[in-house]
């Protein structure tokens, strides 16, 4: 990547891998392959910004999420932030580091402690990071239950008694107690209702402008990511096949399986919705475990070349902050 | 306030729901009230028990249950009922510190295993795995034959021959053995439900926070694991108090005059049979309380397994 501009750049991933291991035996496990989840990715997230992240299912991209903020620890690559490499750090020291870094997750049933109250899991994060303890801490829950939409009033209940909205919410309320600078949001509402949906998402905007966050937004709905993205990358079997502004990605895809995506998209206008020309892709995602020789794309690619085959394409700007990866462009 | 006020009702609810279930389940409230019973005499026995547990009165010599004797005199002209009544406070006493000794080394083994896997787990896991194989009479009558003189003969050297002498010692045989054979099985169940719920989405995000592993190991993981580990405490409670009662009958357990329902069962086991069935009082009686205090735990685990997984029953 050209080098980033250290004023606007809050994370810069460089040469990011995560493969998972396959193991066999029970006693003495060998390895015998890699699910190569996350295969060399490259990009800045700049301050302020939200940078979507697009792709199918199984391309990774809650795998990069995670790898970012060290929840899964990288097999390969750098992870830059406020100037130190986060997979370089250990123990306390990382854990120190996740004051400035929070994570909103997908399902928001699974990833509030059922046993704890609101009170308790949003006084949490206060309480590891010794921010604030006892009257002060509760009133800071109190606080961010209000900012987040929530009565105040329910720091004693259970997350059962919510709604997916409500608690999705609440999961919002835990990564702002710290006043983090970077949310990794993973599929914030592909869990929730669509009428909910519109409402998470405004919130999450809104809490953008006020408390100056920036936003990795990871989603497969496209029009979503549209909305809420003001950069967008798209993801393909564990590599970055294209990333740009928004606008610019919607009105001039250049990588094929992009322009495939785009053309999925239905339009919410009948005369329009009937012109509208799908691109299909044939087949099925190759398996990660073993993904193609060359560009990862090119089994499925309509304009696939030989070089394809052969050659990785290399992830370069095209002009105008417009990267792909691809040896047709 | 009004904040606390509301906390607290919802704890009482929740603890108000998971008893009218055991109350409305007929086994399980039949459970309940045997143990409950049989902590109230362990804890009142001095009250309870009409004569002292080794008072002999040598007039009174196998007699079939009276007024006087409720479960009848054994052999020595010691009344049933009071030995009985003492030998519930044995069984408490040994149940309960069993319990500790268990919980003590089962839930940090266990959960450890679960949490950190790899090595810690394999040694772990194996040391269990030798508990199990390894016949746990065999242990306790090592540690009687062996640890206990041991122990009894320095006591004496050293002066404290008080702790030679009383049943202290018995106490501490049967607690150690029972204690240190009975953690793999709490163990086991314990890692399993670590690998489980460490796996769930809360325990990333605790991760995700900043919270240090010995706070996710005992605030987001174990407080999710205790429902089995409940279950299973209370249906073992009653085989502690079984295990009590095989080891003071063959003799390696509590000694006589010290009472213990085992002991009582095999002091009078021999006349029993060889007057058969005249005496059927002296080891019947003991023998079915208990063989009603083992029922009473399983019936009363059963209970509340329903009661805390709803979706057992409804």
């Amino acid at each position: 990547m050209a080098d980033p501009k250290p004023e606007q750049s809050l994370v810069q991933v460089k040469g990011l891998k995560k493969y998972f291991p396959i193991t066999q035996g029970i006693i003495l496990q060998r390895k015998v392959a890699d699910v190569k989840a996350v295969d060399g990715l490259d990009f800045e997230i700049r301050r302020g910004e939200t940078l979507g992240l697009v792709g199918e299912s199984g391309c990774g991209k809650s795998t990069t999420g995670r790898a970012i903020l060290q929840l899964y620890r990288p097999t390969a690559g750098d992870v830059f932030f406020k100037g130190k490499d986060l997979c370089k750090l250990q123990g306390e020291e990382l854990r120190k580091m996740r004051r400035h870094m929070q994570m909103i997750f997908q399902d928001p049933y699974a990833s509030l402690n059922p046993r704890m109250t609101v009170g308790d899991i949003i006084g949490e994060p206060l309480e590891v990071h010794n921010i604030s303890k006892g009257k002060e801490k509760k009133e800071r829950v109190q606080e961010l239950l209000q900012i987040v939409g929530l009565n105040p009033y329910f720091v004693n209940r259970y997350p059962h008694e919510f709604s997916g909205g409500q608690r999705q919410r609440i999961g919002v309320a835990r990564s702002l107690a710290v006043n983090p600078d970077f949310i990794v949001c993973d599929e914030p509402i592909s869990a929730l209702d669509v009428s909910i949906q519109a409402q998470i998402i405004n919130l999450l905007e809104e809490l953008q402008q006020k408390f100056h966050l920036t936003y990795l937004f990871i989603a497969h709905d496209l029009s979503v990511v549209r909305h809420i993205s003001d950069r967008i990358a798209v993801m393909y079997l564990g590599k970055i096949v294209e990333l740009t502004d928004r606008n610019a990605l919607y009105k001039t895809p250049l990588h094929p399986y992009t322009k495939a995506l785009l053309s999925a998209v239905p339009i919410p206008d009948p005369v329009v919705e009937e012109k509208r020309e799908r691109i299909i892709l044939v087949g099925d995602v190759p398996s990660p475990v073993r993904p193609p020789s060359g560009c990862h794309f090119h089994t499925r690619c309509p304009i696939v070349m030989d070089i394809c085959k052969k050659d990785d394409p290399a992830f370069r700007d095209v002009g105008a902050d417009h990267w792909v990866a691809c040896h047709a462009v | 306030m009004a904040q606390s006020d509301l906390f607290a009702t919802r704890r009482q609810s929740a603890q108000a729901y998971i008893l009218r279930r055991i109350l409305t389940n007929p086994p399980a409230a039949l459970g309940a009230i045997v143990i409950g019973l049989m902590f109230v005499t362990a804890l009142f026995a001095p009250f309870i028990a009409p004569y002292a547990y080794d008072q002999q009165n040598l007039d009174q010599i196998e007699k079939p249950p009276s007024a006087a004797h409720w479960f009848g005199t054994d052999a020595l002209g010691r009344d049933m009922f009071s030995r009985i009544v003492w030998g519930a406070r044995s069984a408490v006493f040994v149940i309960l510190m069993v319990t500790l000794v268990n919980l003590a080394l089962g839930i940090p083994l266990g959960a450890l295993a679960g949490y950190l896997e790899g090595w810690a787990d394999t040694i772990i896991m194996r040391v269990a795995d030798i508990l199990f194989a390894f016949p746990g009479l065999l242990f306790v009558f090592f540690v009687a034959s062996t640890i206990k003189p041991g122990v009894m003969h320095w006591a004496r050297s050293s002066g404290l021959s008080e702790l030679a002498n009383t049943g202290y010692l018995d106490y501490a045989v049967v607690i150690l053995a029972l204690g240190v054979i009975g953690w793999a099985g709490l163990a086991r169940l314990i890692r399993a439900q670590v690998l489980t719920i460490k796996q769930r989405e809360f325990v990333l995000g605790a991760r995700a926070i900043g919270v240090p592993t010995s706070r996710i190991i005992a605030r987001h993981i174990l407080p999710n694991a205790v429902t089995p580990i409940i279950v299973a405490m209370s249906m073992g409670l009653g085989d502690i108090a079984l295990s009590e009662g095989y080891l003071s009958f063959l003799g390696i357990g509590l000694q006589p005059p010290a009472p213990s329902w085992g002991n009582i069962i095999a002091e009078n086991a021999g006349r029993y049979w060889r007057q058969f069935p005249q005496m059927i009082w002296l080891v019947f009686i003991p023998g079915l309380v208990l063989a009603a205090i083992v029922f009473a735990f399983n019936f009363f685990g059963d209970g509340l397994n329903e009661a805390l997984n709803p979706e057992i029953s409804d």
